[in-house]
């Protein structure tokens, strides 16, 4: 039970992680700020479960990392979506699409 | 810390400090939201590193720590390991060196055939010069042959230093067939051989050994007896010759051979003198089925002519036993493998039940410890570990085992291949290196890798099939008790097994020991000679006969003689017969054995006459012919006859039976007597005129008490003032001669015994252990029966009731099987049949009273076991 949960979680950051990269190439700090910031704040991410997501997601060949000057002058690693990202992300934007339309079909008919 | 890691905690607390925190505060806020930093760090690592080899690092750091809690479960598996991987280990390094291993140096090895005669009695026999040189004109599939024969005697280089040492006399090719290029200078050619050329090689350690590889050895001169040879090359470092076991200093050409051995040359036309080791090449792309095809097909005819010309049907049938073969030769000449591969092979069986055995110690003493790690393996179960990971645990542990285990036993190996082959050598020179290969280390890491996967794997599927519910409720479970049971009857199984052959082998010494041989072999001492060089026929007869002379006066000698052949030392002579009084049917044995001895030779071996007289000094001069025969003689040939003042004819010379002397062994222990007839060396001397010298004797004397050793620093200071030119050479009690006739049997006996030993030693500790552990568990049941009434004497038999019961499954599973496997070994069994009912009897008692004996001490626990503690504790 428990690892089906997580498996849950794991993937909405995963398709999370691709949108925010999507916009604009970002270091680890950045996303979960924006992440936090474009929820208004609904959404916190734990850095615990951020920096695996994003180790994963490179390994996978969803994401390319590199490190440049970041806004603070300092180097950063920044992600960058990949072709194959681009794909994973628009295959689960479909498929969330298609979760969240559905739960809410249900909220509205039952009561 | 990570960059990126840094990177993150830096920018968040640059936000608190934004937010008006100190800078302390603010990175102390930064790092509790981020959570552990080397927590997630090791997370990424992970996502990187396979996660097969994340869990290996982790299973085996923890099976490290475990480990090392429990030392004496350490020791005692290591040590078990240890024995059972460097016994395989050295076995297997000598089968590797003996027949595997290619010879060095030399190119293309695997083309190498050895051609030679097959008979019963040997697997590889010497070949003829007539032979060699058929073979080598008409065997189409080779590219090339050549045949040597060792030599050896004491050598001078440049008139300074004896030194005995071992030479080859080696035919023209035998350079160019081995495909060798020479160190320094040249090697001999076709040319050195044509027609005898004083010339030779010297070896490349013999270059270093005696000149320090110095190039003025080429030119030098190399004095072997009489014959002084020059030396034109050195031999490529690294060649051993081909014959691992008897490596060369020198080679000089075979057409020498007469110059420096003596002899009149008879060796080049007489296909009946065998003395020859042949090899050849084979052509590019032959097999080596294909040059053996040939080789027998083209040596049939060739011996059906000569056998022809044979007159005696007996010896003719005799000479006809025999075929050509080619043998693969890429590890050299094959005669050491032809000795020892029974006995090898035979040690090699016994050796893997040993590490069988370890392997059960080990699976056994990890169920153990598995079942009283329950609790942690049901805690790791419930906090989620598959199946497959708690195996690997196991597995993990006896990888971490068997590396040390292997370890352990590879050093152990290399002690044990230097007494092996100490034993083998016989108190012979055998120059064998048993010097660890490739094959070693990789025969050394299969056995380690089967071992642990054998011994883990049990114990851990016992794990993975475990319930995490009883455990952890404290419930004490029936566990593994199967497996256990079944673990401790495997050992005792194959305890028996060993048990069997050990008490087969040492019954078959003990025997051979006790074997009547006709002859007192204590209290005499036996002398070989040596000389410079050759001697007239007078000459020779009076350095003879002043050497026992010589010996007659030491102190303590009661006796001394000189014999041709001395009984037990290998050699044997025979000879086709026509006697007085009998007529061979055709195809009856017309041969006898034959000795020539002079006069006290039976006072020396305490054999009886028991009929007519001994040789005397007055035969020497008397021109009848005299000769003595023995018990079997008279019973086979002159059955119901008066045997004295009867005739037997031999080589043309007529000779009268003057005395009956008791049977006695000959050739070999193993064998009833034979028919013999003993000839008085003089007169055998002037009859057959020839090649006879002192060194064609052993002089032996019998002392009266004492070691008979004594008298061989004085017979070595005695020699030469007898003549310069001699020297004592190899002596030897009698004793010694007819122990070192029992190698294989020795040999089979002590490590029979000792690997019987130590089978028995492992197999009660694990009844020991599996017993002890079932008593602790069976606290408070013991604590139950001893409260409604059982006495101590009831709970000891309780617990060796169990005991007996394994033990009778083991002796009984163990029985059948030595049963089964003691055929293999009929051949180095004398006296017992290898289904021999005393030795299973033997065997099954001393595993029976010791596993009893091991059993006790945890019964004797049990018994004191206080029934009010045993009830409470649970």
């Amino acid at each position: 039970m428990a690892s089906e949960k997580s498996d849950l979680l794991q993937g909405t950051l995963d398709m999370l992680v691709l949108k925010i990269v999507a916009l604009e190439p970002a270091h680890g700090y950045g996303i979960a700020q924006r992440i936090q910031q474009i929820s208004r704040e609904v959404l916190q991410v734990q850095q615990g479960s951020l920096y695996p997501a994003l180790h994963r997601l490179e390994k996978r060949g969803w994401l390319k990392a590199g490190w440049r000057v970041s806004e603070t002058g300092r180097e950063a690693k920044f992600y960058t979506l990949t072709r194959a990202g681009r794909k994973q992300l628009d295959a689960e934007a479909a498929n969330w699409g298609r979760l969240a339309g559905a739960v809410a079909l249900i909220m509205r008919t039952v009561e | 810390m990570d960059r990126e890691i840094a990177y993150h905690l830096d920018r968040r607390t640059q936000d608190y400090i934004a937010q008006g925190f100190d800078p302390v505060e603010a990175r102390r806020r930064a790092l509790v939201e981020f959570g552990g930093p080397t927590q997630i760090e090791e997370d990424l690592n992970d996502i990187h590193r396979p996660r097969w080899l994340a869990d290996l690092r982790q299973d085996l750091v923890y099976a490290a720590r475990t480990l090392r809690r429990s030392r004496g479960f350490l020791a005692s598996a290591v040590l078990t390991l240890a024995l059972g991987i460097g016994a395989n280990t050295a076995i297997f390094n000598l089968i590797d060196v003996v027949m595997l291993r290619p010879m060095a140096a030399v190119r293309a090895p695997g083309e190498m055939v050895q051609i030679a005669r097959v008979r019963e009695d040997c697997g590889s026999c010497a070949v003829s010069f007539p032979l060699f040189r058929y073979f080598h004109d008409r065997l189409s599939s080779i590219s090339g042959s050549f045949v040597e024969m060792p030599i050896r005697h004491e050598i001078t280089i440049d008139g300074v230093d004896d030194e005995d040492v071992h030479g080859a006399a080696v035919s023209g090719e035998y350079y160019s067939v081995l495909g060798l290029a020479p160190a320094a200078g040249r090697l001999l050619t076709p040319q050195d051989d044509a027609v005898p050329t004083p010339v030779a090689v010297i070896s490349y350690d013999y270059w270093r050994r005696r000149f320090g590889l110095a190039p003025s050895a080429i030119g030098a001169r190399l004095t072997y007896a009489t014959t002084t040879l020059t030396i034109v090359g050195v031999e490529p470092k690294g060649f051993e010759g081909t014959a691992r076991w008897r490596t060369h200093s020198f080679a000089a050409p075979l057409s020498m051979l007469n110059a420096l051995n003596g002899g009149n040359g008879e060796w080049r036309s007489d296909w009946s003198i065998n003395f020859l080791g042949m090899m050849a090449r084979l052509k590019p792309g032959v097999s080596l089925e294909r040059v053996n095809a040939e080789a027998t097909a083209l040596f049939e005819p060739w011996l059906h002519d000569r056998a022809a010309t044979i007159p005696a049907p007996f010896e003719r049938q005799q000479v006809l036993q025999q075929r050509a073969a080619a043998l693969s030769g890429a590890a050299g000449m094959n005669r050491l493998r032809d000795q020892f591969i029974k006995p090898l092979t035979i040690l090699m069986g016994m050796v893997a039940l040993v590490l069988l055995l370890a392997c059960a110690n080990l699976s056994g003493l990890m169920l153990a410890r598995a079942t009283a790690r329950q609790r942690e393996i049901s805690v790791r179960r419930a906090l989620g570990a598959g199946n497959g990971r708690l195996v690997r645990q196991f597995l993990a542990e006896s990888l971490l085992l068997a590396v040390c285990g292997a370890a352990a036993g590879f050093g152990a190996a290399q002690w044990f291949s230097r007494m092996l082959i100490t034993m083998m050598a016989n108190g012979d020179s055998l120059t064998l290196k048993a010097s660890p290969d490739w094959r070693i280390f990789a025969f050394t890491g299969a056995v380690s890798l089967t071992v642990c996967v054998l011994g883990g794997l049990a114990p851990g599927l016992g794990a993975a099939r475990a319930n995490v519910n009883p455990a952890l409720k404290e419930v004490r479970s029936g566990g593994h008790r199967h497996l256990g049971r079944l673990l401790v009857v495997a050992q005792l199984a194959i305890s028996m097994t060993l048990l069997v052959g050990a008490s087969l082998f040492i019954r078959s010494l003990v025997k051979l020991y006790t074997v009547d041989t006709g002859m007192q072999t204590g209290g005499v001492f036996l002398v070989d000679v040596l000389s410079k060089h050759h001697f007239p026929a007078t000459r020779s007869r009076e350095i003879q006969n002043s050497i026992l002379d010589r010996l007659r006066q030491m102190p303590g000698v009661v006796a001394a003689s000189a014999a041709n052949v001395v009984p037990l030392g290998g050699g044997e002579w025979d000879r086709e017969i026509a006697v007085e009084g009998h007529i061979f049917r055709p195809g009856e044995d017309d041969t006898t054995l034959i000795n020539a001895i002079a006069p006290g030779y039976f006072r020396v071996t305490g054999t009886p006459i028991l009929l007519g007289r001994d040789f005397a000094e007055r035969d020497e001069s008397s021109a009848n012919h005299v000769a003595i025969v023995n018990e079997s003689f008279v019973r086979e040939l002159l059955a119901g006859q008066a045997p004295l003042g009867k005739h037997v004819t031999c080589n043309n010379v007529t000779y009268e039976i003057v005395g009956v002397a008791g049977d006695t062994k000959y050739q070999d222990l193993r064998k009833g007597a034979a028919r013999e007839m003993y000839m008085e060396w003089v007169q055998q001397q002037s009859a057959e005129p020839g090649r006879w010298q002192p060194m064609g004797y052993t002089y032996m004397a019998r002392v009266s008490s004492g070691d008979p050793m004594r008298l061989a620093p004085l017979m070595e200071r005695a020699m030469p003032q007898i003549d310069r030119a001699m020297r004592g050479f190899h002596p030897q009690t009698f004793e010694d001669q007819v122990n070192q006739s029992t190698l294989n049997e020795r040999m089979m006996a002590t490590l029979g015994g000792f690997f019987g030993l130590l089978a028995l030693m492992v197999a009660c500790l694990g009844i020991f252990g599996i017993l002890a552990f079932q008593v602790s568990r069976r606290g408070s049941e013991i604590g139950v029966r001893m409260a409604v009434g059982a006495t101590r004497g009831d709970i000891v038999a309780l617990v060796l009731r169990e005991a007996a019961l394994l033990l009778a499954a083991g002796c009984l599973v163990g029985g059948f099987a030595a049963a089964g496997l003691s055929r293999f070994a009929a051949s180095f069994l004398f006296g017992v049949t290898p289904t021999d009912p005393w030795a299973f009897a033997i065997a099954g008692l001393a595993l029976t009273s010791s596993a009893l004996a091991a059993g006790y001490v945890p019964a004797r626990r049990a018994a004191r076991v206080d029934p009010m503690t045993a009830l409470r504790c649970d």
